[in-house]
């Protein structure tokens, strides 16, 4: 009895490890080795080219109490994250909500509005997204028409963040593509019920669609953070690759960047990026530990 | 977005420099074998070097010439902009695949400090001949005792004037001798004159600190000491000084000085005719001339108490990467570099102008009216500094934070989120910081 009940227990969860297997030697093979040695490093003062020097906590230290940069690339990241984020999963909702309507060739619009997920990242789109908002580009060319004369959107530090959280949300697709399969999910006689009942539209959004919706909503919101932390390219390639202007374009991984690649100092950026990892989980557990009030799973796994 | 630009390159170069070691046994060649064709040991080496596509094709036709040369030798040859040139190439030595050679500016002393540069000296009079270059260059190159640094080009810093603007206000175009208040002043009539969208100077606080210093018996950098070689006080009369130009109006707003970098040629606006006057180093006149119809021509930069501050100075150079298989070729190719006539015609003087004088003089015969324009401007800088002589400097160390730590001063002050007491101050603090931590 219990060994048949193990075994089936086993077979169950060896499918899952078989399919987690790839990930699983990926993650032994390459990523934990790696990870231990900048673990160490974050410890050691290594400028890349002599051996990496023992330093204890002190690179901890001196990021907390006497890096000025440390805090401001913080507070540009939060703002990215907290623009880009809930504007992206906004946006790809309503796209997502729109196409539901029956659309015909839903199939083109749905990898139309794909693409730019899949091209967002590279530095092409951000290289075309400077041209788009130079001082003389597109945007400021269209502006013009009605007698508006724009400011040069990547090249003011009041404006060039606005710039790449705009290429942020263009990149809407993939969210979208998750929030329309979710959508699809939603059985139609809720929606019959409540019309019967003469509940209206944006009624019926409130109380059938965002709660059946709410488990895609927090995968979504768990992969925007995740991701949006980790913003690079566009703070590269669209500011000028150091910050610039006015350290308006320091995103945290461009920091520590900078200071791995550029300043000499590997040790310094393996700590930088130990505590990205921290925020990083922090802010995914505070999301995981609050989705207990707000994540309605259907399968009724919470009593209702 | 999910990986970063250049952790994905330099994977990508990693894979790419495994695949070439694969290809090559990495056994030295045996001594005195190169004659004989077939049975000498084929080298591979590489060697990586920054700039734009032009001087790609150039380098490599040249590489093409040694190799001919050299049977017995295969050069590789990368490039990268300048911009990321940098962080590649640390990253390269930092994962020990370096490239046998590679080129370094001012920095050299970064990379001599922490010893990757190969040492030359035993080669010097085989291999390599010195005899025939200048005596100064030998010097810059020779840092803690050791020869590291072979330049590869000497140029002087100057004013690039846009003469069509000059024309246009209805101005006379300066000359040699004018002072900074001359500039000043200049920059402000042209934007004056010539209206909205045009204007008089760049800013080039941070690339002509050096220069301002020297003017006044001060260095950026007092490698002696290995300290700072000036006060705040000097750097706050200069920065001041530039924001004096912003608030007349005769410089480029901060927005434009971000999005057309005067450092990029094909966006800079002296080319497109939109700003009259900035700092160059000489031997980027041609490519900026080359981009435009606008006459340009280049006249020595204004003069402080103590002169110009500007020597003729090694624009760039070639190092040998410490861990190199093949010392002996790496020297080779130096020499080459240097010495041979080929090399000289195929290469010109767009790292600046030959560190040898027969190759100077086999260029300077051969001139075109554009490089001719080079040759006097540097020829009237040879000749100041006969009178008015300046030691020759160094970056500091980390530079790359230096200047990164400096610029955001000058766009904080010119984005008016600092004055400029307090942005010196914090830019002047951050500097002092450098010396005291590593």
């Amino acid at each position: 009895m219990k060994t048949a009940h193990r075994s089936a227990m086993w077979r169950r969860s060896g499918t899952a490890y078989l399919f987690l297997l790839p990930w699983l030697i990926g993650f032994f093979g390459l990523t934990l080795g790696p990870m231990l040695g900048s673990l160490y490093l974050s410890l050691t003062k290594y400028d890349l080219l002599n051996a990496p020097r023992w330093l204890g906590l002190n690179n901890y230290r001196h990021i907390f109490t006497a890096d000025e940069y440390f805090y401001k690339s913080l507070t540009v990241t939060f703002k990215y994250v907290l623009f880009s984020v809930p504007l992206k999963m906004a946006f790809a909702l309503l796209v997502a909500i729109v196409l539901n309507k029956g659309i015909r060739a839903l199939g083109i619009y749905r990898t139309v509005y794909y693409i730019p997920s899949l091209l967002g990242g590279s530095v092409a789109i951000a290289i075309v997204w400077r041209q788009i908002f130079d001082g003389e580009g597109l945007i400021n060319h269209f502006l013009a028409w009605f007698g508006i004369e724009g400011p040069s959107w990547i090249a003011h530090p009041s404006y060039i963040l606005s710039t790449i959280v705009t290429l942020s949300v263009w990149q809407f697709g993939s969210a979208m593509v998750i929030f329309l399969a979710g959508i699809k999910q939603i059985p139609a006689d809720l929606y019959e019920a409540a019309q019967v009942d003469g509940a209206g539209k944006l009624r019926q959004f409130g109380r059938i669609t965002l709660p059946m919706l709410s488990p895609v909503i927090f995968f979504n919101l768990v992969m925007g953070i995740i991701n949006s932390f980790q913003v690079f390219t566009p703070g590269y390639v669209i500011g000028d690759g150091r910050g610039g202007p006015v350290n308006s374009t320091l995103f945290y991984t461009l920091y520590l960047y900078l200071k791995g690649f550029s300043f000499f100092d590997m040790g310094y950026a393996a700590a930088l990026a130990w505590i990205m990892l921290i925020i990083i989980g922090l802010f995914t557990s505070i999301v995981f530990v609050t989705s207990k009030f707000w994540v309605f799973y259907g399968d009724g796994k919470d009593g209702r | 977005m999910k990986k970063s630009l250049g952790l994905t390159l330099s994977v990508l170069l990693l894979a790419a420099t495994t695949a070439c070691s694969g290809g090559n046994n990495g056994k030295p060649a045996a001594a005195g074998n190169s004659g004989g064709a077939g049975a000498a040991d084929q080298v591979e080496l590489r060697i990586m070097w920054w700039g734009d596509q032009k001087r790609a094709d150039k380098t490599n036709e040249a590489l093409r010439a040694f190799e001919s040369k050299h049977p017995n030798i295969k050069v590789v040859g990368e490039f990268a902009p300048n911009s990321g040139y940098f962080d590649k190439l640390n990253t390269q030595l930092a994962s020990g695949t370096a490239p046998d050679v590679f080129f370094l500016g001012g920095n050299v002393t970064d990379y001599a400090a922490k010893s990757v540069l190969l040492d030359l000296q035993p080669y010097v009079g085989q291999e390599l001949d010195l005899t025939d270059m200048d005596q100064t260059m030998v010097e810059y190159g020779t840092l803690g005792g050791k020869l590291v640094h072979i330049s590869a080009g000497a140029n002087a810093r100057g004013m690039v004037l846009n003469t069509e603007l000059f024309k246009k206000a209805g101005m006379e175009v300066p000359a040699d001798g004018w002072s900074w208040e001359d500039y000043a002043r200049i920059s402000k009539e042209i934007s004056d004159k010539l209206g909205k969208g045009y204007y008089g100077t760049y800013n080039f606080t941070v690339e002509g600190m050096d220069i301002y210093m020297k003017q006044r018996g001060k260095q950026v950098y007092d490698m002696e000491k290995d300290a700072l070689g000036f006060g705040q006080q000097d750097a706050e009369e200069w920065f001041n000084y530039w924001y004096g130009i912003t608030k007349n109006g005769g410089m480029v707003t901060p927005s434009l000085q971000v999005s057309n970098p005067p450092g990029d040629t094909s966006k800079s606006l002296v080319v497109t005719g939109k700003v009259a006057m900035s700092l160059i180093p000489s031997n980027q006149f041609a490519a900026h001339q080359n981009l435009t119809q606008d006459k340009l021509t280049m006249i020595q930069v204004p003069r402080g108490p103590k002169g110009t501050g500007v020597v003729f100075e090694s624009s760039q150079g070639l190092s040998g990467y410490a861990k190199t298989k093949h010392p002996k070729e790496v020297a080779e190719l130096m020499n080459f570099w240097i010495n041979d006539p080929d090399a000289a015609q195929i290469l010109g003087s767009d790292r600046g102008v030959p560190v040898t004088s027969k190759m100077r003089d086999l260029l300077m015969k051969e001139a075109t009216p554009l490089e001719q324009t080079v040759y006097d401007f540097t020829s009237r800088v040879s000749e100041a500094t006969k009178k008015e002589p300046f030691a020759v400097s160094y970056n500091p160390p980390n530079f790359t934070e230096f200047t990164k730590l400096a610029e955001t001063a000058v766009q904080e002050i010119g984005f008016e989120q600092k004055d400029v007491k307090q942005g010196v101050e914090d830019f002047y603090t951050g500097a002092t910081q450098l010396f005291g931590a590593k």
